[in-house]
């Protein structure tokens, strides 16, 4: 008889990236080997990380995650942390419901059993039949109570670079705090609905990844990698005009409550890159969406499309410092003082700001487990404290994104990364807004006139 | 330790080219699970197809049985050598798995000719197998680690069926699809490249997927002239009576490598719709405003909201610097038109070493990764903006492992085009209703 999995691909592929982009390889199957446990523990032991599945029915699967078999043994009092799912089809949807518990299964009298506090949670027996108490089914939202014959057993070992039941419990986790995020940011408000929308605007050198952190944003909310604003890999920049961009909530969507307004890059030359004239305008919310920036020559109130007398909605609510996190101890002195001149009409116009490290490689070291706050090892890293003494951006003010701009898939770590750096600035924007003189927030237009 | 296998890369894919597209399933490994026979033939017997690999000081052999080893009965075995990329073989007939592997004591004796002895940790060999097999005169090798595979076919039934559900469902979601805000009733793709990349072909490709069979409506050269002289924009219907689907597909000139092919100009034109269906190209020079394939006021409607950009991915490494340099600059001038495009790489079944089992999981797969970046490198795509198909060309039928490439990469074009039309400033989104003259 054939030894092929009875998953189907699509429950297969679907599997392997819940587990963190795994491979699967088959190493026990009942119908097959026959359905006694000792041989099924024989073939299996010292295999490493492995997953049992069994196949209630057509539709159910309920499977288990174990870090070795060789701890079956009931005599083994090796600790053992084990990770349950259930997989329900229903019409076209397939519903997964996890598990973990800090006890794994062991032989008893010829049966696969697993106990919490002395109750026989789950049993394996050797005539394919299940049995799972009401605490699993409740957990893993089943609908059968007692015991159940099964189709078939299947083991696989779970291959993958590094894999462990840690980095499975840590990708569940992100996904779920992901969509908490996202669920967040979509029913954000401005504060005391100032404005309906937070403009956010990105400042950097040439290539640091301005547009692409827009990018990276628009494909979060649209569930693709998308590049919108084309970005450039040669080394010279490909934003030349002043945009702001507005993104969906998925394609048919409605415009989520931020706009991202990106510029051409700062260049470290003289009278090359974003003018430094043009800084204040661009903050005032002077310059309109499409204007085509000229390096030798600021904007004036005499363009035709400058805007006289913008209100507050125009206003840029949060400045982003964006540069490349492997750059940070190469910025030239000129490109340094740049920033400086920035960072001042910044302070000027009393906008909020934060930086934003940009083209992190490894987006899972990043974060603390519980994914609140950057783990500490990375604020405490050189260039975070470069960048702080630098700019004097404050380290909590210091976010750190992955790019999707050289990748295929979406990555949840990457995901929260963006997610979060996106929450920190409508925060700096919502303190903005609050501390706003309540003449400007009634009559903009009247206080701005002056400066300019 | 870890169970992973010691082959390297290479030595993997060529053991699985060698029997024809397999995948290698770990099932044993000596220097994690012990050299003892026994625990090997408890974990292999009854797991269908095996390859036994056994790693020698300095060279690689392999012992594949195409039946399930099981107890006592004798399995035919063809004993094979490793060097680089290619494989020697040698058929030892039949053999029980505990002689193989030298069970219970069951001893050597000439007869046998091969025999594995895990516990000794080493092979002898008659020496008619060494040299059949090519190895150097020495009838013992000793083992360093011992590895035994499942055999599994990388395109079973199983798989099969999943990519049939997945064409399915790329299929419905393709015939629904909708431009962004409705701006435009169909996106028009335009496909550009070098001569011979594939362009007509991925046209004929895309309707074949919709028809049912493979067809050849755009004359296909593979000639240096290419065929291509007539700039056509091809609508498609879902199924022979059916309706229009909501993409066109604009086939040009080839792209020249210096002179001749598609101007310049020309390509501008395109772009704002300015040329009409059936135009035929001039090499030499750029279509005459007075032409009468020359439409004045194009819409939104008329224009490209996608240009994809076709090369044979075997010829990404001959491209020549002048042809480098053109898509280069190229690219640059449909960035400042603000004209969205993307990459597709033809021919990407005939790539070395590629089998079509490789062809349904084509995102793991290692020398395209790399073909991949290499067109990041050169010509500077995003490789999320770069898609991967195999035309159709000879077949008279459908095959639904192609079929699934040829859409995903379609469907990758309709969000670039998505993403255009999103981007579009809203006094342009509107000329579509009022017609506005340009």
């Amino acid at each position: 008889m054939e030894v092929t999995t009875r998953l189907t691909w699509n429950d297969e592929n679907h599997l392997r990236k819940l587990l963190g982009n795994v491979s699967l390889s088959l190493l026990y199957k009942s119908s097959v080997h026959g359905g006694s446990i000792e041989d099924m523990v024989q073939r299996c032991s010292h295999q490493g990380y492995t997953i049992t599945m069994t196949y209630i029915n057509e539709n159910m699967i309920v499977a288990f995650v174990l870090g070795n078999y060789i701890n079956l043994r009931e005599s083994s009092t090796e600790p053992n942390d084990s990770l349950w799912f259930s997989l329900q089809k229903k019409n076209d949807t397939t519903e997964i419901e996890t598990l973990f518990l800090n006890t794994a299964p062991k032989i008893i009298d010829k049966q696969l059993v697993c106990r919490l506090s002395e109750n026989d949670i789950f049993i394996i027996r050797p005539d394919n039949k299940i049995y799972l108490d009401r605490m699993m089914i409740k957990n893993l939202k089943l609908r059968f109570y007692g015991h159940l014959q099964f189709l078939e057993c299947e083991v696989f070992r779970v291959e993958g670079t590094k894999y462990n039941l840690d980095y499975t419990k840590r990708i569940m986790k992100a996904r779920e705090h992901r969509n908490k995020l996202l669920a967040d940011i979509r029913a954000y408000k401005p504060y005391a609905d100032l404005v309906s929308e937070i403009r956010i605007l990105l400042v950097g050198p040439v290539g640091s990844g301005k547009s692409s952190f827009f990018n990276s944003v628009k494909s979060v909310f649209h569930g693709h990698v998308t590049g919108q604003a084309i970005v450039g890999s040669d080394t010279t920049s490909i934003t030349e005009w002043y945009r702001i961009y507005s993104v969906k909530d998925g394609k048919n969507g409605k415009s989520l409550p931020f706009m991202l307004c990106d510029t051409m890059g700062l260049d470290g030359a003289e009278g090359a890159g974003l003018c430094m004239d043009d800084i204040p305008y661009i903050l005032k919310g002077c310059i309109p969406d499409r204007y085509q920036f000229n390096p030798r020559k600021p904007i004036t109130p005499e363009h035709s499309t400058f805007i006289t007398s913008p209100s507050l909605k125009d206003r840029i609510h949060c400045v982003a410092y964006v540069l490349d996190i492997n750059s940070i101890d190469n910025l030239s002195s000129k490109m340094l003082a740049k920033f400086k001149q920035v960072h001042k009409e910044v302070l000027n116009c009393g906008v909020a700001h934060v930086a934003l490290l940009t083209k992190v490689d490894d987006c899972s070291e990043i974060l603390q487990d519980n994914f609140l706050n950057l783990s500490r090892s990375m604020t405490s890293q050189r260039q975070v404290m470069n960048v702080h003494k630098m700019l004097g951006v404050p380290i909590s003010s210091i976010l750190m994104v992955g790019n999707y701009a050289s990748d295929l898939e979406l990555d949840p770590m990457n995901d929260i990364l963006i997610l979060s750096a996106l929450r920190q600035m409508l925060r700096a924007a919502d303190d903005f807004l609050e501390d706003l003189p309540l003449e400007e927030t009634g009559a903009i237009e009247r206080v701005l006139q002056p400066c300019i | 330790m870890a169970v992973t296998t010691r082959l390297a890369w290479l030595h993997e894919k060529t053991l699985q080219n060698h029997f024809g597209g397999k995948r290698l399933s770990l099932l044993y490994k000596g220097s994690v699970h012990g050299f003892c026979s026994g625990d090997l033939l408890d974990r292999c017997y009854n797991q269908g197809p095996t390859l036994t690999v056994i790693y020698g000081e300095h060279r690689i052999i392999g012992a594949y049985a195409e039946k399930s080893y099981q107890e006592r009965k004798a399995a035919s075995i063809i004993l094979l050598a490793l060097q680089e990329t290619k494989i020697s073989e040698w058929e030892l007939g039949l053999c029980t798995p505990e002689r193989l592997f030298c069970h219970d004591n069951v001893k050597y004796n000439s007869t046998t000719n091969f025999q594995i002895e895990l516990r000794n940790r080493k092979v002898i060999m008659g020496s008619k197998t060494t040299e059949d097999l090519g190895l150097v005169q020495n009838c013992t090798i000793s083992i360093q680690d011992c590895e035994v595979f499942r055999c599994e076919d990388l395109l079973d039934e199983r798989k099969i069926k999943g990519v049939t559900e997945l064409r399915k469902s790329l299929l419905s979601a393709l015939r629904t699809y909708e431009p962004y805000g409705s701006l435009v009733p169909q996106i028009r793709i335009l496909l550009l490249g070098p001569v011979g990349a594939g362009k007509s072909s991925f046209f004929n490709s895309v309707r074949s997927v919709f028809q049912g069979h493979a067809t050849h409506q755009a004359l296909v050269g593979t000639n240096r002239t290419g065929i291509s002289k007539k700039y056509r924009t091809y609508f498609i219907r879902d199924g022979k009576d059916g309706q229009y689907l909501p993409f066109i597909l604009c086939d040009s000139l080839g792209l020249g490598e210096k002179e001749g092919g598609l101007c310049r100009d020309d390509i501008f034109y395109i772009l704002n719709g300015n040329i009409r269906d059936r135009y035929q190209f001039n090499p030499m020079e750029s279509i005459k405003l007075s032409h009468h394939d020359y439409i004045d006021s194009p819409s939104l409607k008329d224009r490209i909201h996608c240009v994809a950009f076709v090369f044979d991915v075997n010829s990404i490494e001959h491209f020549s610097s002048q042809m480098i340099e053109k898509i280069r600059r190229l690219r640059r001038e449909l960035i400042n038109a603000g004209v969205v495009h993307v990459a597709l790489l033809t021919h990407v079944d005939s790539m070395d070493l590629i089998t079509k089992g490789d062809l349904i999981e084509i995102d793991r797969c290692v020398p395209l990764r790399s073909k991949l970046e290499e067109v990041q490198r050169k010509l500077g795509f995003a490789l999320s903006d770069i898609s991967v198909v195999s035309n159709y060309s000879s077949e008279w039928e459908l095959d639904p492992v192609k079929d699934v490439l040829i859409l995903s990469a379609l469907r990758r074009m309709l969000w670039a085009a998505d993403d255009f039309l999103e981007d579009l400033p809203l006094e342009k989104q509107v000329d579509v209703f009022g017609g506005v003259e340009a």
